[in-house]
């Protein structure tokens, strides 16, 4: 499974961004090896659209979650359409959030 | 750090005012106004030092005059009306909407694509931090510099109070995020009810807290009767209403806060206050 | 003759002079261009037209498409995207620039016509009263603003009441005008979006006077700013309970005992004009 959360910090001890479409970086972690890839966000300073470049991320991503403390219209919009389930982060840090959701405690935001 | 923002949908009901009351009833140490297109919020805290970083928003046309051969594609095919041939081609740089058509179309390669400063981000540090950015006038979109205006915040102790944008467009969307409670404050007329109607529906898409104040409420009674029993009916908190004052301008021009005062407006708002701090 | 009514700030009372002075002007035009908050045309009538406006979106033709993701690549409004093998449109970002459709190789991208929002119009007694509504979620009403004004005919007297604040579609509704209405008032916040909407009209270098909306005794500040930037105050509209009540149920309160606050200051707009 994979899940992919917007952070502050270019870091697995990063907590999770108050923003998602323009996050400074996104965490991709992929449960069958346990391992994150960390990633800079590129649409950060997009004029327009930044949310609609994150759903296109998280797609080619190939996600299955995305843990966000709140999603944009046009994100959601697109990712309704798809296989990606959002969840609601927690204040801790990232290691932190999946672990929660793995184990059920996080509530599913849409 | 817990966030509260002011929205209100219509312009002038009386936003930045309660804002600045807040700011002084929580002695908050860090606050911003997201009204970029036009801030007000500095004519009270412009103290201290001040930092400011341009805004860029899209990069616009320019025709390079010396390399044009005038075949006209440009202005063809551009739909904005943003290219006019009076006095050799060139772009009208108000109505550039920087799509990109016309460099895309241009043979001669004549036509490149610019970038403006559309603002400014500014930054206030006193024994307060302020955050605040204004708009160039005719620069379309502000989402982004919202965004940009938010971020300057930092996690501090204590409450972060925020002066939205008017309307419920995009630099609206970009100024919630991330916020802990909306305060909405709307006045008894057709169009400030009609607007807070738009509004909230905006707001919980969000599932964002909020709760709503009627400012001047007793200029038309009837409207805030009825802006009540529709907030009863969808179940979202009312939390007070402030009554007409005259006074009220005044003591803002002579840079008084109503809460300092006796005056009724302000007794009212420490009321609201309260309650918004009870709520969060 | 055309007057444009502006202010930079949201509920300085732009509205409530733009239509008491069409009510005032025989046989004028009123053309509401709020087309974000339409309320100046029910003013007039309870009652109107709705004509529709359309602007041009993208529709892919999955067949013909061979997912290249050039169109992708040139939108800069990030309207278009890669959506696992085909390419989707996200109406709500779309400027209509057209782009995509001249970029994609393979014409697999035709334009269609989508619903961007309404004109509303009527004639009350020898006034025609033009408005236009944005549809929700739509970002910019600019092309329904143009088509309002294109209904102005320049022969006849018309009133503008523009969009707040100082956007591209402020720009555009007092491109043509023969003299600028700054509405502002008398406090700290209304001279700081007074001086903004000032600015405004000096690009386009356009005549322009002051209205002082919510007078009270001293209004000071916007007079001492009128007089260092030599333009005059056309008249002042008094701050005052029942003339509030009465415009908050959109009543047209220079047929009132009003009145004269806005002969005052039509009158004064003509004198100007005529120098």
């Amino acid at each position: 499974m994979i899940i992919v959360l917007p952070i502050k910090e270019e870091s697995e001890k990063s907590i999770v961004s108050d923003q998602l479409g323009r996050a400074n970086y996104f965490y991709v972690y992929h449960s069958e090896n346990d391992e994150g890839v960390i990633f800079k966000n590129t649409f950060l300073n997009e004029n327009h659209g930044a949310g609609v470049k994150t759903a296109e991320f998280l797609l080619k991503q190939n996600a299955d979650v995305l843990i966000t403390p709140r999603i944009g219209e046009k994100a959601l919009e697109i990712l309704l359409e798809t296989k990606v389930k959002i969840f609601k982060s927690n204040a801790k840090i990232v290691k932190e959030n999946i672990k929660d959701y793995l184990n059920g405690d996080l509530e599913e935001l849409y | 750090m817990k966030q509260l923002l002011i929205l209100s949908g219509k312009g002038g009901t009386g936003k930045t005012t309660i804002a600045s009351s807040f700011i002084r009833l929580a002695k908050s140490k860090q606050f911003a106004d997201c009204d970029v297109e036009a801030p007000n919020l500095h004519l009270m805290y412009k103290k201290g030092s001040k930092d400011s970083k341009p805004y860029y928003g899209l990069k616009k046309a320019f025709i390079d005059q010396d390399v044009c051969v005038e075949c006209g594609l440009c202005k063809d095919h551009c739909r904005f009306n943003a290219i006019t041939d009076d006095d050799g081609y060139k772009v009208n740089p108000f109505k550039c909407e920087g799509c990109g058509v016309c460099g895309y179309v241009c043979p001669a390669n004549a036509i490149d694509f610019q970038q403006s400063t559309d603002g400014s981000i500014d930054l206030y540090q006193d024994n307060y931090r302020f955050s605040t950015g204004s708009l160039k006038m005719g620069s379309g979109n502000s989402g982004l510099l919202v965004s940009e205006v938010k971020k300057q915040l930092q996690d501090s102790e204590g409450l972060t109070i925020i002066d939205g944008p008017p309307g419920i467009g995009c630099p609206v969307i970009a100024s919630m995020s991330g916020v802990d409670f909306i305060l909405v404050v709307t006045e008894p007329s057709m169009s400030g009810f009609s607007d807070m109607k738009r509004m909230i529906e905006t707001i919980r898409k969000t599932k964002t807290p909020l709760a709503v104040c009627i400012n001047k409420y007793d200029i038309n009674k009837d409207i805030s009767n009825n802006i009540k029993d529709y907030l009863y009916e969808n179940n979202i908190n009312f939390i007070g209403e402030l009554p007409f004052d005259k006074e009220v301008n005044n003591l803002i021009n002579q840079s008084i806060s109503l809460v300092d005062t006796d005056n009724p407006v302000g007794v009212e708002i420490k009321n609201i206050y309260k309650q918004v701090i009870d709520l969060m | 003759m055309q007057i444009a009514v502006l202010s930079g700030k949201g509920g300085a009372g732009k509205t409530l002079l733009a239509v008491n002075l069409a009510n005032l002007i025989e046989g004028s035009t009123f053309l509401d261009c709020d087309v974000e908050e339409p309320n100046g045309v029910f003013y007039f009538a309870d009652t109107y037209n709705k004509e529709e406006v359309y602007t041009k979106i993208p529709v892919i033709n999955d067949h013909l498409c061979k997912h290249c993701n050039k169109c992708v690549d040139f939108c800069r409004y990030n309207a278009l995207i890669d959506f696992l093998g085909k390419v989707k449109v996200l109406p709500s970002l779309c400027h209509s620039c057209g782009g995509c459709q001249l970029v994609c190789p393979h014409g697999a991208i035709k334009e269609k016509d989508e619903l961007l929002g309404y004109i509303n119009y009527t004639s009350v007694r020898d006034h025609k009263i033009f408005g236009g509504e944005l549809r929700i979620g739509k970002e910019t009403g600019v092309s329904i603003i143009e088509k309002i004004l294109a209904k102005a005919n320049t022969n006849e007297d018309s009133v503008i009441d523009c969009p707040p604040g100082n956007g591209c579609s402020v720009m555009e509704s007092i491109s043509d005008a023969d003299y600028c209405v700054l509405v502002s008032e008398p406090t700290v916040f209304g001279l700081e979006n007074l001086k903004m909407v000032y600015d405004l009209t000096k690009i386009y270098k356009k005549k322009s006077g002051i209205v002082i909306n919510k007078a009270v005794e001293d209004n000071g500040l916007v007079e001492a700013y009128a007089k260092e930037i030599h333009i005059p105050i056309l008249g002042y509209i008094p701050f005052d309970k029942n003339l509030a009540l009465s415009n908050s149920k959109l009543e047209m309160v220079s047929n009132g005992a009003f009145k004269s606050y806005f002969d005052h200051v039509l009158n004064r707009i003509k004198k100007e004009v005529s120098i």
